[in-house]
């Protein structure tokens, strides 16, 4: 009964494992060498770091992008979003071998250490693959220099939105005549807007994303012309805005408008759920809405200070440092990026502004809705502070959004919150830069 | 060794073959606690065969109605989880290969040989058991940048070729063979690699085959130096590119899950195959990470 | 260890020496007439000595001179500092909090894999009809690459929707945050590392049970002893030397905590459950600090290195 136990010669033993794997070894690599084969195809590897609705927008447009080009083998690769995506990036391209093209956000660009991890891109290259830089978004274009070198293609803008439920802003009397979200001057007018959809919700007014505080305070800090500047190991932060600005992120949590505790999302839930009529979240939450069956509208992010500043961040294609760009690859990249700038009508499905302009003054852009409502807030963007550790993703957000969440718990005031901020920043700029 | 130690003693005492409460508590605790262990794969395996809008249904059901291998065909179609076992696949049969090889090579120079400084090179490898491969991550990925081999086969096999262990673990060995042997091959006009050839490994296959198989088992599941020294999925192995690399369909539990039944076949049919040896290369040697 | 090669070498038939117990650097006992000098044995160690030297000698030592720099990922230019990477490690609370983690994962999961390793192993021992299957089920775990572990326990541990939370609800109780809460994570971690490497110890565990010469029993059969008697006074005192090697083997394989963690929880939530290695590959991959990296390994090091040595001295005397 105990058969099985019966030792079996080692020698067989050790020569069927070695057929085992010298069969599976030589099916894959006749597979491998097929593919290569197949003609003179370009292996053009991509990486990013798109998933959930941007993933599906991107994947769709890759199985386009290899309909049109039979002689291009693109492989698509998606880390994850934050640290994971950027470590393997800046590895592969330390090594030598990162990907031919890399999707990267703007704001990382100088803590991409430019000219050692990413390669610099020839303007005249790129508009021989038909990208002059007369078609992109100024705003957006001029970030992608460092050192008057250019370094990102940028695909579009994103930005915070204000989002609204058509169904509670008309009860709650806060839509115009065109259904159109009121237009608000000032943190009272909003306050008082938000108290009339409270009064319908009866749970909040905005239901924000209280762990990422960062992006709203940047955005109010820079309603009020508010500067973060850096230089010689130390920082210049205006204290007095930036408590204007902790003080209205309070005042919504204190006043019972938005909730003391919510992550990504349960924010997006609050809101598909009506638990809140209004929200301030990214217009990359659009699809999420949309799939959800929800009558929304959106608007630029709400005038607090005088002005429609927003926080936002673009999206940008890179070529990560390689030791051996061959011609053939470099200039199948920059195709591929011009290929995927000029089908940019799908990505601005998933709410991003295009950055391009042919696509973002198209008819067919202009008519979508609710994607075409906000492009004014492309000239609106306020990108993150010009140093390494800062962007999307990267410490200074990371650790800012840790304690800001504190304002919305009611665990820090505005003063706590400031005395905690700068200690970030000074922490921060005691390490070394190590671009 | 257990049917010639089990049968005479049920001969002995046929009392003993009317099942006592206590033995049936024992079979009881043990059985369930098997399915219990079992469990997980068990659940892994009955997901991935419902069909997507199944798989997320509460209250939660083991069988689906409408079973599918619809999730196992999208998953292999992506063609990811093939090229990454194939990549294992190679990378562990390097690994394995070369450790043997350099591993049996050493063991015999430090066990049958006497040379110049042979103590002093024999101590300083014996101290580099002591070193944790995890704190090297650091400066041994920039020296691959260096040599150029990150993202390569070489330079994700290389390093755990290094197994200092290993040489200690033969050359032990080794020194307990007999040196009769030798010197009756060396009469018969044989050199030190046809000592080493016909005589040393001949009688070490036991311990070869330990060694060897957790070498590969081990190479196969090594995860933190892969990890660090792969950038580029399509040489990743597979419990790094599994870990790593983004599902290209999204959130799709089904086929998250078939995904981790296909990954977990390849060395589940070398532990079946290979069970014995493997039971007594653990007790025996006790090598472990 | 000393144990490692006596099972094979009854398999091959070979004569056990006492020379094995000598210090194998030593020349042999003069009982064995010494072997001629020559430069032969050199050309068997070299391959292996050279990979050795190049992939384990070498970065261990830049690593070590890596400490006193600012070198960089991303090449920049990088020179001498001094110390201020190891005062800026020890001063750093993401140094502490992430060693303090890997203990706590060390504290908290060696009790367990210790003894789910031993009760597994006694019960396989005693249900020997169900011989294979457990060693099957038991074991098995430990061969999966520990993506498909971690894959398979995130499943399990989802909310809403996942094994352990829909027996939670179905049994009346409430949900369980497994791996979004501070104060379960590692817990949850901990639970899956048991079931994916007990197997090991067990199987230790299981051949030392079988080691156990059979007319011990016998023996205490006729002095009319009880299972339990038996189990306390046999069993476990024979079984002292597999302890002190499963623990040896485990606390300092618990101190190199990484992969499931990272894999699972990302280090998180809010660094609950980040090790000091993840803190390592941080520093140096994503922050770019390959000094700073390397200062916070040399300190790991230095715990293992503390551990081993601790551990040597208590178990060595304990074997006498």
């Amino acid at each position: 009964m105990r058969h099985h136990e019966t030792p079996q010669p080692p020698t067989v033993s050790r020569r069927a494992l070695l057929a085992i794997t010298l069969a599976v070894a030589g099916s894959g690599a006749t597979a491998c060498g097929s593919v290569d084969d197949v003609g003179e195809r370009v292996a053009l590897d991509q990486w990013n770091l798109f998933g959930g609705g941007d993933g599906a927008r991107m994947i769709e447009m890759h199985q386009r992008y290899a309909a049109e080009h039979p002689g291009v083998d693109l492989r698509a690769t998606t880390y994850a979003w934050g640290p994971p995506f950027y470590t393997k990036l800046a590895m592969g391209a330390a090594g030598g071998r990162g990907a031919a093209v890399a999707t990267v956000h703007v704001s990382r660009l100088k803590g991409l250490a430019p000219g050692r991890l990413l390669d610099a891109i020839d303007a005249r290259a790129l508009s021989s693959a038909g990208l002059a830089a007369s078609d992109m978004e100024r705003t957006v274009w001029d970030k992608c220099f460092v050192d008057g070198e250019l370094y990102a293609v940028p695909m579009d803008t994103h930005v915070l939105v204000n989002y609204y439920n058509r169904e509670i802003c008309a009860a709650a009397g806060v839509l115009d005549a065109e259904g159109h979200l009121r237009e608000t001057h000032g943190v009272d007018e909003y306050v008082a807007l938000l108290k009339e959809v409270k009064a319908v919700t009866g749970t909040f007014g905005t239901s924000l994303d209280t762990n990422a505080g960062w992006r709203p305070f940047w955005a109010l800090y820079r309603q009020q012309d508010g500067e973060l500047l850096f230089g010689d190991g130390d920082f210049q932060l205006d204290e007095s805005k930036a408590l204007a600005a902790f003080d209205v992120m309070r005042r919504l949590a204190d006043e019972g408008l938005a909730p003391r505790d919510s992550n990504g999302a349960a924010t997006s839930a609050n809101f598909v759920n009506g638990l809140g009529g209004v929200v301030q979240v990214g217009n990359w939450e659009i699809p999420v809405y949309q799939k959800a069956g929800l009558d929304f509208g959106v608007a630029q992010f709400p005038d607090f200070f005088g002005n429609h500043r927003t926080q936002g961040d673009s999206h940008a294609y890179v070529l990560p440092h390689r030791r051996d760009r061959h011609q053939a690859r470099l200039d199948e990249s920059l195709a591929y990026i011009a290929w995927m700038l000029r089908n940019g009508i799908t990505w601005a499905g998933g709410g991003h502004i295009p950055a391009y302009l042919p696509v973002a003054e198209s008819a067919q852009y202009l008519t979508m809705l609710p994607q075409s409502e906000y492009r004014d807030a492309a000239a609106n963007v306020q990108f993150d502070p010009d140093i390494w550790f800062s962007g999307s993703g990267a410490r200074m957000q990371d650790d800012a959004n840790a304690v800001f969440q504190g304002l919305y718990a009611g665990t820090q005031t505005p003063e706590t919150a400031l005395a905690g901020f700068t200690d970030i920043l000074r922490t921060l700029l005691r390490i070394p830069d190590p671009t | 060794m257990s049917v010639e130690a089990n049968a005479p003693a049920v001969r002995a005492r046929p009392r003993r073959l009317v099942i006592s409460p206590a033995a049936a508590l024992v079979y009881f605790a043990a059985f369930w606690a098997a399915v219990f262990w079992l469990a997980p794969l068990l659940w892994a395996a009955a997901t991935s065969i419902k069909p997507e809008a199944e798989t997320t249904l509460v209250p939660l059901a083991w069988l689906s109605e409408n079973p599918t291998f619809a999730a196992y065909r999208e998953v292999w179609a992506v063609g990811d989880i093939p090229r990454w076992i194939v990549n294992s696949t190679i990378v562990s049969v390097l690994v394995t290969a070369l450790t043997l090889a350099l591993c049996s090579l050493a063991a015999y120079g430090f066990s049958k040989t006497r040379f110049p400084g042979r103590s002093w090179f024999f101590a300083i490898i014996i101290a580099g058991i002591l070193v944790p491969p995890q704190v090297l991550i650091v400066p041994l990925f920039t020296q691959m940048s260096t040599l150029g081999l990150v993202d390569t086969y070489w330079g994700i096999a290389l390093p755990q070729v290094v197994a200092p262990v290993m040489v200690f673990i033969l050359k032990r060995f080794f020194d307990a063979i007999p040196r009769d042997y030798e010197e009756a091959a060396r009469i018969d006009g044989a050199g030190h690699l046809r000592i080493l050839w016909s005589v040393i490994l001949p009688l070490s296959r036991p311990i070869l085959a330990a060694v060897g198989i957790f070498t590969f088992i081990g190479s196969w599941n090594n995860f933190l130096w892969p990890f660090v020294a792969t950038t580029d999925p399509s040489i990743m192995t597979l419990p790094v590119g599994l870990g790593v690399v983004q599902s290209v369909y999204g959130i799709a539990y089904a086929q998250n899950m078939a995904a981790a039944v296909i990954s977990a076949v390849p060395l589940l049919v070398v532990f079946m195959v290979f069970q014995r040896r493997i039971v007594t290369g653990i007790a025996g040697a006790g090598i472990k990470g | 260890m000393a144990r490692s090669t006596a099972g094979a070498r009854e398999d091959s038939g070979v004569r056990t020496s006492t020379e094995d117990s000598d210090p194998p650097v030593e020349a042999p006992p003069p009982a064995i007439r010494s072997r001629p000098v020559s430069w032969a044995g050199l050309w068997f160690v070299l391959p292996f000595a050279v990979l050795f030297a190049v992939f384990l000698l070498w970065p261990t030592i830049t690593g070590f001179a890596y400490t006193f720099t600012d070198r960089s990922l991303t090449g920049a230019p990088a020179g001498y500092i001094g110390w201020s990477n190891w005062t800026e490690s020890l001063t750093d609370p993401a140094v502490w909090s992430s060693l303090w983690n890997t203990l706590v994962f060390t504290g908290l999961s060696t009790p367990p894999l210790v003894l789910a390793g031993l009760g597994l192993a006694l019960l396989t021992a005693r249900a020997r009809r169900l011989g294979w299957f457990l060693r099957f089920s038991f074991f098995a775990p430990f061969v999966l690459p520990v993506a498909v572990v971690t894959m398979i326990w995130v499943w399990l541990y989802q909310p809403g929707f996942g094994l352990v939370n829909d027996t939670l609800t179905g049994l009346g109780l409430t949900e369980v945050g497994w791996l979004a809460d501070e104060r379960v994570a590692m817990i949850s971690v901990v639970v899956t590392t048991l079931w994916w490497t007990v197997g090991f110890n067990y199987l230790l565990y299981l051949a030392a049970l079988q080691g156990i010469p059979r007319e011990i029993y016998e023996a205490a059969d006729v002095d009319g002893a009880s299972g339990g008697r038996k189990l306390w006074s046999i069993t476990l005192p024979l079984l002292r030397r597999t302890t002190v090697l499963v623990l040896v083997l485990q606390l300092v394989a618990s101190l190199k905590i990484f992969d499931q963690v990272y894999l699972m929880t990302r280090g998180g939530p809010n660094f609950a459950t980040r090790p000091l290695i993840q803190y390592i590959y941080e520093s140096g991959f994503t922050g770019f600090r390959i000094g700073y990296a390397s200062a916070i390994s040399y300190l790991l090091f230095a715990v293992i290195i503390v551990f081993s040595v601790v551990q040597f001295r208590l178990f060595s005397r304990e074997e006498v």
